[in-house]
């Protein structure tokens, strides 16, 4: 065997409230040179502490049991200066959200040859520095040499760190979500450029993220976390055509996949790390636990070349059996209510002292309508105007064009009309929490759109409060609560409780999910869904994330730079994309499974 | 010291000097400003605890009055500021952008004087008596907390709450009721104690430099310029209990702020 | 970079536009007027009448005030009514002192915060940084005029080392840089002490910001030692907010100025300003206070053009 990393029985506490809380426990694993391991975790999974703790770069306070073997030395027990000298020679790593892992203040060069310096000395190493900013991939290098962070795009950014990491050629990269935040074309190069680096440079290479379907194509072997602790790992291939843990295959199943009829949802939510359940940490969410489940953790069970630790493993299954396919039925058919008609949005440019800049404008002629009922999808890379889009629709924004509820334009209505109409177009935001006042109770949130419609009774507001509160899925004494104590899935249901309280025909959804776990997400998207079934409502629904958005709608309009560049029945758009653009997308998007 | 009892300390001193100031002077039975030539410049004694001045007064009495004085113009005074920095700030915040912009440019004019510098200007000009200085006091310290509202004001306005409040008919009164004021409480709670401890330390610089309370009234400010007067004869009793009193007021003032910042801080 | 500095100076002009203009109907709106303040509230009003017409102050409001640009424009600043001197020269001889003064005074404190900071966002939470957040808080709550006060006590009447007043011993026939010298060391002691104590605790936190950032993993990613993330690293960022403060900073800087000026009767602008607000000779008032804002308004300038060649993001926008 030619293990590069050793990994033996880490755990990893840091001080919360006056304690030490455990957040990694017990994690074993190994990676051999040319390997790429996908550590997988939801968010509060432990992850990004393991992969921290393994170049024992974790926060002051931290405490650390175990041992990690890289080069013939256990880290856990070097002294510092002698731990740095490993740092970045022989163990690389790249972070989630380049812009801020890199000095704003110093050129990109400059930090680049400061890796390379470090361990081996030398001047400025300019000749090093374009070597491998090339190996990375960014174009004409030489000019860029005296450009700092701001001036580089998202991907590039993370080009660059990787560019930094492999400076002394290292033999382990560990790279904590470098792909998230990214636009998925953008993700999808990044996450190509590893794997080919790790070829080429036989590297081993540590892949944390929160993401499965981001690792899918590339990895060699998976270890899921869930609550601190490794619920099954093995090789990758087996991994995700038989997942045998249960939590595996939920998770699985809940990832939106192109052309995918029903998502599986995972009830509950990720315990705390000072309150998670003794025994195995899924039990309570796990729908085949059995009641020796809760009592202690079950040991490890080896299958081939997957390891779970569970009492009661998933049977192997046929797969192609187990995916639904999209039924192939007419496209629906729908009475128009919402009709926009060369909706072009202009940001003013920034007005100096001498003179406007040109105004860019964000949205160019934007033409579609709506049916009642009816979901239709907007997808786009940050930047394309798709948010853009939907609040113009909301009124938020001055715009050119117009926007036609039930045959009435907006700029026609003034006043108290203006206002009844707006009310009838609500929005669900991307992040829950910054969406809701924190000093307002959950039950004075929703009642928001209720009091400022009219005057209602104390006692039918209420009740009123708590049915909306019991539709979304709540239980109705979360009224008292604030917001600060939800989870993200409990906050986003509430928001939409509170877009349902204003009775609206068209509720937008600007990326409703995506700062929302994968195991969530599912859940708040067959909600909506149930909830458009039920109330004949209307949605538009905004995403980055094409598999999200083919899921839901019945139609997708494809933004590019501003413009909608396809818009078609979701069906037809998959089948035959018309535009280069719509074809890159649905590749970049998870493919079904088994297929 | 932790925060909490930072917290406490601030608190309790702060209360330590709200009763000496109203509610001591009330067991003061003997005029405070009696002249007692055989009693001159003593040092502290049983007769005299906090020891006489150059003119023989009871120094015990002179600061009982002289805290009544000044904490009497300091608080109405910080309120004022308050009430208007707030105000100001809010009608920046939620007016239309170029009515912003004029309000703004005036607030800069201002903020580019420091307030003791227009203090000082202000007074040489108006006739001093109490209700004018807490005229003054109130009138001119409030572009800070006027710029920190405002801005607090915008950056929130354009947060996601406010917009889905607007989008189902919320008018800017209500935006700034229901959600502005909630949401800012604790910045305002916090710089409404820090503009305390201010009010308290301009009023002293103005009395110690012979531009605030008037004599006969005694103040902290004006009875320490008054011992720096005589300094050659080594007063101490006269200079430690006024500086230590105005001392303590800032303390207070700076616990208790840091104190609520740290517990609310986190809180947004 | 240019573009940003024609920016703010254009901005500044406004300001100070403003501010002369907030200045002069501030003086003459204030209830009495100026005549009122020279003769006193018990003025009779033929005298007040001539005064008024002496000063031009019986003209219009709106003549007086383009009278008070055309003189300023040449700056001519009017005359001292107690001391009978033209504003402008009188002004210039403090003025010098002043900055002498607070060249010595700033850069001391900066320096001191500089290095209390460092220690106290590198030893954040343990107990060197409790011991100079114990020190800030003390010497925040101080008033000067207290610290002044204690000072003078100790240095000059208990052990007559330092002298207390003034900016040169009167007795002696050529007094030299010794006796400066001797005279500042009280003043300056005062200003460094209150200054450091909020700039520190300014630099402090940014340092145990920086400190906190994703950068500074990287960089211990990198195998980058701690002494050389401090200095390469964190140093560069943690000074923006120092300088911004240090730029806000100049006219309460100068406003503890008044209180430390008239303790030690150091014959600076903020003595001067004391002396006139106590004799309401409101020419001179005015043209200080004309300068200190001058001085606030190149002071957030200069702030911004150090950050701006300090942050490569400043001047990209």
């Amino acid at each position: 065997m030619n293990a590069v990393l050793r990994v033996e029985n880490l755990s990893a506490a840091l001080p919360r409230g006056g304690r030490d809380v455990p957040i990694v426990e017990g994690l074993n694993l190994t990676i051999n040179a040319g390997e790429m391991l996908a550590l997988v975790g939801e968010s509060g999974s432990g992850k990004t502490i393991a992969a921290l703790s393994i170049m024992r770069l974790l926060p002051p306070g931290a405490t650390l049991t175990g041992g990690v073997w890289l080069g013939g030395q256990n880290l856990a027990l070097l002294p510092e200066s002698a731990l740095r000298r490993v740092r970045g020679r022989d163990a690389g790593m790249v972070f989630q959200n380049p812009l801020a892992a890199l000095n704003p203040s110093r050129t990109v060069a400059s930090q680049i040859a400061e890796a390379w310096r470090v361990h081996n000395g030398g001047g400025k190493n300019t000749a090093r520095v374009l070597e491998l900013l090339g190996e990375v991939g960014i174009p004409n290098a030489a000019a860029r040499l005296g450009d700092y962070p701001h001036q580089f795009s998202g991907g590039q950014r993370q080009r660059v760190m990787l560019a930094m990491a492999l400076a002394c050629a290292p033999k382990l990269l560990i790279a904590d979500e470098p792909t998230s935040g990214l636009d998925p074309l953008i993700a999808r190069q990044i996450m190509e450029l590893i794997a080919r680096l790790r070829r080429e440079l036989n590297m081993a290479v540590l892949f944390v993220t929160h993401d499965l379907s981001v690792v899918e194509a590339h990895a060699d072997a998976v270890q899921m976390l869930y609550a601190g602790k490794s619920v099954e790992w093995g090789s990758a291939k087996q991994f995700f055509t038989h997942p045998r843990h249960p939590y595996s295959e939920a998770l699985l199943g809940s990832i939106a996949r192109v052309g995918q009829a029903r998502l599986h949802n995972i009830p509950g939510s990720l315990p705390e790390p000072e309150a998670r359940p003794p025994g195995c940490r899924f039990a309570p969410r796990c729908a085949h636990c059995q009641p020796d489940c809760e009592a202690a953790f079950p040991p490890p069970s080896q299958f081939g070349a997957t390891t779970a630790a569970c009492f009661y493993p998933r049977p192997v299954q046929d797969r192609h059996a187990g995916v639904e396919a999209l039924p192939v039925t007419a496209p629906r058919r729908f009475i128009t209510q919402l009709q926009v008609q060369h909706l072009s949005v202009r940001y003013a440019g920034k007005t100096g002292w001498f003179g406007a800049k040109a105004a860019m404008p964000a949205l160019r002629d934007a033409s579609f309508s709506l049916g009642r009922g009816e979901c239709l999808g907007v997808v786009g890379e940050s930047g394309s105007g798709k948010s853009t889009l939907g609040r113009a629709i909301l009124q938020m924004l001055p715009y050119e064009g117009q926007v036609l509820l039930e045959d009435t334009d907006f700029a026609a209505l003034h006043g108290a009309a203006r206002c009844a109409r707006r009310r009838r177009l609500q929005l669900v935001f991307q992040d829950p929490r910054e969406s809701m006042n924190p000093r307002l109770r959950i039950g004075e949130i929703i009642a928001e759109p209720l009091r400022l419609q009219g005057q209602l009774p104390q006692a039918a507001l209420r009740e009123k409060v708590e049915t909306l509160l019991r539709r979304v899925g709540l239980n109705a004494q979360l009224a008292g609560l604030f917001p600060g104590t939800l989870s993200g899935g409990q906050a986003q249901r509430v928001a939409i409780a509170r877009a349902l309280a204003a009775s609206p025909d068209i509720i937008v959804l600007d990326e409703p999910t995506s700062s929302l776990d994968v195991s969530t997400q599912a859940m708040l998207l067959n909600l909506l869904k149930d909830i458009a079934y039920t109330d004949a409502l209307s949605y538009i629904l905004i995403s980055h994330d094409f598999a999200v958005v083919s899921y839901m709608a019945d139609r997708i309009a494809v933004l590019h730079e501003g413009r909608i560049v396809e818009l078609n029945d979701t069906a037809a758009l998959i089948a035959a994309p018309r535009h280069a653009y719509t074809a890159a997308l649905i590749a970049a998007a998870p493919q079904p499974r088994g297929v | 010291m932790n925060n909490r009892g930072g917290l406490l300390a601030g608190l309790a001193l702060g209360g330590l000097i709200f009763c000496l100031g109203f509610i001591a002077p009330l067991l003061v039975t003997a005029d405070p400003y009696a002249i007692h030539p055989a009693y001159a410049l003593q040092p502290p004694s049983l007769m005299f605890p906090l020891g006489t001045d150059e003119l023989g007064r009871n120094e015990l009495w002179l600061i009982l009055s002289g805290s009544f004085a000044t904490l009497s113009v300091a608080l109405p005074a910080a309120a004022l500021a308050f009430a208007s920095g707030v105000a100001y700030g809010l009608a920046c915040g939620l007016a239309p952008a170029w009515v912003d912009h004029v309000l703004m440019r005036l607030l800069d004019a201002v903020l580019a004087l420091p307030s003791l510098i227009v203090l000082l200007f202000f007074a040489a000009l108006v006739p001093l008596n109490n209700i004018s200085l807490v005229l003054l006091l109130g009138l001119i310290s409030w572009p800070a907390l006027a710029r920190l509202v405002r801005n607090e004001a915008l950056a929130q306005r354009g947060r996601d709450f406010v917009l889905a409040a607007e989008q189902s008919g919320a008018s800017r009164f209500y935006v700034a009721r229901v959600h502005l004021l909630r949401v800012m409480a604790p910045v305002l709670v916090v710089n409404g104690t820090f503009m305390v401890g201010d009010a308290i330390f301009s009023l002293s610089a103005l009395s110690f430099l012979g531009l605030g309370v008037q004599p006969p009234q005694v103040s902290w400010g004006s009875l320490l310029q008054s011992a720096l007067n005589i300094i050659a004869l080594d007063p101490w009793w006269l200079i430690l209990p006024p500086g230590l009193l105005v001392f303590a007021s800032l303390l207070a003032a700076s616990l208790t702020g840091q104190g609520l910042l740290a517990r609310w801080g986190n809180a947004r | 970079m240019m573009r940003m500095v024609a920016r703010r100076l254009a901005a500044s002009g406004l300001s100070i536009f403003i501010l002369v203009t907030l200045v002069f109907f501030m003086a003459h709106l204030t209830p009495g007027g100026p005549a009122y303040s020279i003769l006193g509230l018990k003025a009779n009003a033929t005298s007040v009448a001539q005064l008024n017409a002496r000063l031009g102050l019986n003209q219009p409001l709106l003549q007086q005030y383009g009278l008070w640009w055309w003189h300023l424009a040449h700056g001519r600043l009017g005359y001292s009514y107690l001391l009978n001197r033209p504003v402008g020269a009188l002004l210039w001889r403090y003025e010098l002192n002043t900055l002498v003064f607070y060249a010595i005074a700033i850069s001391l404190s900066t320096g001191l915060s500089i290095l209390l900071g460092l220690a106290q966002g590198v030893y954040f939470g343990r107990w060197p940084a409790r011991l100079i957040g114990a020190f800030q808080l003390g010497f925040y709550a101080l008033p000067p005029f207290f610290i002044a006060a204690m000072l003078v006590l100790w240095a000059c009447v208990r052990h007559r080392w330092l002298p207390a007043s003034g900016m040169v011993d009167l007795r002696l026939a050529h007094p030299g840089i010794a006796s400066y010298a001797a005279h500042l060391v009280l003043p300056v002691i005062t200003v460094t002490l209150f200054t450091t104590a909020s700039l520190s605790r300014y630099f402090g936190e940014a340092v145990h910001e920086e400190l906190g950032r994703d950068y500074v993993r990287t960089a211990r990613a990198k195998g980058v030692g701690f002494t050389a993330i401090l200095f390469t690293h964190v140093l560069r960022n943690a000074l923006r907010p120092l300088v911004t403060m240090l730029g806000l900073s100049l006219p309460y800087i100068f406003t503890g100025g008044v209180i430390v000026e008239s303790v030690f009767n150091y014959p600076g602008l903020g003595w001067l300003m004391w002396r006139s607000a106590l004799a309401q000779d409101y020419p001179i008032l005015i043209a200080i206070v004309l300068v200190i804002g001058l001085l606030t308004v190149l002071g957030n300038l200069l702030a911004d053009v150090v950050n701006g060649l300090l942050d490569p993001r400043a001047s990209y926008e």
